[in-house]
């Protein structure tokens, strides 16, 4: 293309020849002005049949060639051009990214949901649709809860902690276990992302019915070793050698059929995770029994003090709530030396309930609190085995604070002691201590 | 962006109120269709606690068909809606009436179910009724989700299922009868075996006609007491003329 000055300098030298030409003109026939303006008249004329014709181009330029004009207009009509050309090549690499973009979701095998900020569904792909059993453009602009109502989800929903997938069981068309997962993302929108889980909610569940059965059968041999076992201990027929290795085959028995009694518990607690009814439970009288049980043991910590602060019930299943204090008590006595001490406590505050056992035992490294609520996980491998725990004992009171909403906190160090506190939610909670006296 | 039904609201916050209603209604029959399917396989697998746990969870279909009717007795006073509107919250006040007695049928094959879990089982492990509850379920589902969805297509192709339900239930009535003539020892199980199938029978009744709201919420047409052919004939006159809402207040 020629320079710009060379054109517009062109193009102004053709004015003034116009220009120049029609005063002549005139001037010849005697009237300057009016040849002037004739020829002034003609040049616009001109100039606006040129306009018409990138007008009539612009219109039809999918099909038309441009003009051929040259000059000014030429150099306008390349400069359209090649404006058009730029933003083409722009849209055409955008379909193509989009175009991608929508491929490699839709090819994901997992189902991916867009929402916006009132959890209305945007887009979905094809995936989701086959998990969730949405429909293809008939369903944008619904709230997904209204399509997805299992009480889970909705839970999950109101809780508003997206930080785990929850898992739901949908029974139409056929029998699927879904991973559902809100991530939040931009203004407000979310992303729910959907797995099929069927598959590994059928092994665990395979998983824990051979544990149950496994445990179950190993009661009742157990039952006869252990029977057998105290008979001969009691024998005073005994050889006096023999005193000693009965003795530990009695005690490591009785040990076998604690982990198993701790395995069937567990596999109880396990087999729904969904939340325990309440029913008003006396923290108060719960804390003496635990305290007469911890005074029972033939060793126990010189001083067991119960702090009770508030008289409100606690709202949970009466077997499992002792069943995990009892855990956490029994820990506490079993780590602490006689001359240390325990302490319980119960209160009440704006957070809910809480329940507290802390003690002046040996404590626990950091390192291993993370995983202390492991099943079979010991902090050293010598310890546990001379007080006879199963190892099952925090797995247990995990489990049962999970069933009543509540969270575990752990709090330790080493050769000071630990704290272990149950925080209850204020649901959980009942203040009205009338309700006391009927259970 | 709404349901094609509930656009055009001089105020914004009553559409959020109605939506908000729908939403609570749905959340509703989320819970009772877990209902019917627990209550369902506390019988089959025989799971007394299951079975009572679905019992004791019928008082939370009736408070939430309490809340739910509030909310639509206030909206009716302060919005006072017209039309369409009008259509969709007489529509939900019956629609949760339906799901309330859905949920207390579920109650009772709970009952039964544990009842029945220290019985001895029959021979065929209850596959007549897992049938049934299969249909039945899918049945309330597929319901909710066009009441979800504004979906009256789908709503007349539920309505039709109720045939097929009735047929299984004389099926089942039949087959128990034998089994009473053959062996006296079973009637006392037949006998609440047959409440359970009572029961499922009801429960697609129900599902029936929450889908006639869905139709008589979308096109205005009260299909109740009416052959479901000529509904149909009606609605596919219906369709292009009315489009998606009735005429505006």
């Amino acid at each position: 293309m020629q320079p710009a000055a060379r054109i517009w300098g062109f193009a102004a030298v053709r004015l003034l020849a116009t220009v120049a030409l029609g005063l002549i003109g005139g001037a010849l026939a005697h009237y300057p002005w009016a040849g002037v303006a004739c020829a002034l008249a003609a040049y616009l004329t001109w100039q606006l049949v040129l306009l018409g014709r990138v007008d009539w181009w612009l219109h039809h330029r999918s099909v038309a060639e441009p003009p051929e004009t040259g000059g000014v207009w030429g150099r306008v009509i390349s400069q359209i051009v090649r404006l058009h050309r730029r933003k083409r090549f722009h849209k055409q690499r955008f379909v193509q990214l989009m175009r991608q973009l929508r491929l490699s979701t839709a090819a994901l095998p997992n189902g991916v949901v867009i929402l916006d900020a009132q959890r209305e569904i945007v887009w979905f792909n094809r995936m989701a649709g086959r998990l969730l059993g949405l429909r293809p453009a008939v369903d944008l602009g619904l709230r997904v809860e209204n399509l997805l109502r299992e009480p889970q989800f909705a839970r999950y929903l109101q809780k508003g902690d997206y930080s785990n997938p929850v898992v739901i069981r949908r029974s139409s068309p056929q029998q699927t276990f879904l991973s559902l997962q809100l991530v939040p993302y931009g203004d407000g929108e979310q992303l729910l992302l959907a797995t099929d889980v069927s598959r590994q909610v059928r092994l665990e569940a395979v998983r824990r019915d051979f544990v149950a059965n496994a445990s179950h059968e190993l009661r009742s041999p157990l039952t006869v070793i252990s029977g057998y076992l105290e008979t001969l201990s009691q024998d005073p027929a005994l050889d006096a050698e023999l005193v000693g290795p009965i003795g530990e085959m009695r005690r490591q028995a009785e040990r076998m059929t604690s982990i198993i009694h701790d395995l069937l518990e567990l596999s109880r607690l396990e087999e729904t995770d969904e939340w325990v009814r309440g029913e008003p439970l006396d923290v108060a009288a719960l804390m003496a029994v635990l305290r007469k049980d911890v005074l029972a043991r033939p060793v126990h910590p010189r001083e067991v003090r119960v702090q009770v602060d508030s008289d409100a019930a606690l709202l949970g299943k009466e077997s499992e709530i002792h069943s995990a204090f009892a855990n956490l008590v029994d820990n506490a006595a079993k780590y602490t030396p006689p001359e240390g001490s325990v302490q319980m406590r119960w209160w009440v505050d704006a957070d809910g309930g809480h329940f507290s056992v802390s003690d002046t035992g040996i404590g626990i490294p950091p390192e291993h609190i993370p995983r202390l609520t492991e099943r079979f996980y010991r902090v050293d491998p010598g310890r546990s085995r001379s007080t006879g725990g199963s190892g099952l004992g925090l797995a247990i009171v995990k489990h049962v604070l999970q069933r009543h909403e509540a969270d575990l906190e752990i709090q330790s160090a080493p050769g000071k002691g630990s704290a272990f506190t149950c925080h209850f939610p204020p649901q959980r909670v009942s203040r009205e201590s009338e309700t006391l006296v009927g259970e | 962006m709404e349901t094609a039904d509930l656009t055009h609201h001089i105020s914004r916050r009553f559409n959020e109120d109605l939506e908000r209603v729908r939403s609570k209604v749905l959340a509703m029959g989320g819970f009772v269709e877990q209902q019917i399917h627990k209550a369902i396989s506390a019988l089959i697998e025989g799971d007394s606690a299951l079975g009572e746990s679905v019992a004791l969870g019928d008082h939370t279909v009736n408070n939430m068909e309490v809340s739910i009717d509030e909310e639509c007795s206030r909206i009716l006073a302060t919005r006072a809606p017209a039309a369409g509107d009008l259509r969709v919250i007489v529509a939900i006040i019956k629609t949760i009436t339906d799901l309330e007695r859905i949920g207390d049928e579920g109650e009772k094959i709970g009952y039964i179910a544990s009842r029945l879990a220290s019985m001895e089982r029959p021979v065929d492990k209850y596959r007549e009724i897992k049938h049934l509850g299969r249909i039945v379920t899918a049945m309330v589902h597929d319901a909710l989700d066009a009441f979800a969805r504004m979906d009256a297509e789908s709503a007349l192709r539920i309505a039709r299922q109720d045939r097929l339900v009735d047929e299984e239930y004389e099926a089942i009535q039949r087959q128990s009868i034998t089994f009473m003539m053959e062996d006296p020892r079973t009637i006392r199980r037949a006998l609440d075996v047959m409440w359970v199938v009572r029961s499922l029978e009801r429960i697609g009744d129900h599902a029936k006609n929450i889908s006639e709201y869905v139709i008589y919420m979308v096109y205005g047409k009260d299909v109740r007491h009416t052959s479901l052919d000529d509904v149909e004939r009606e609605l596919r006159r219906e369709i292009p003329v009315s489009g998606t809402q009735g005429s505006a207040p």
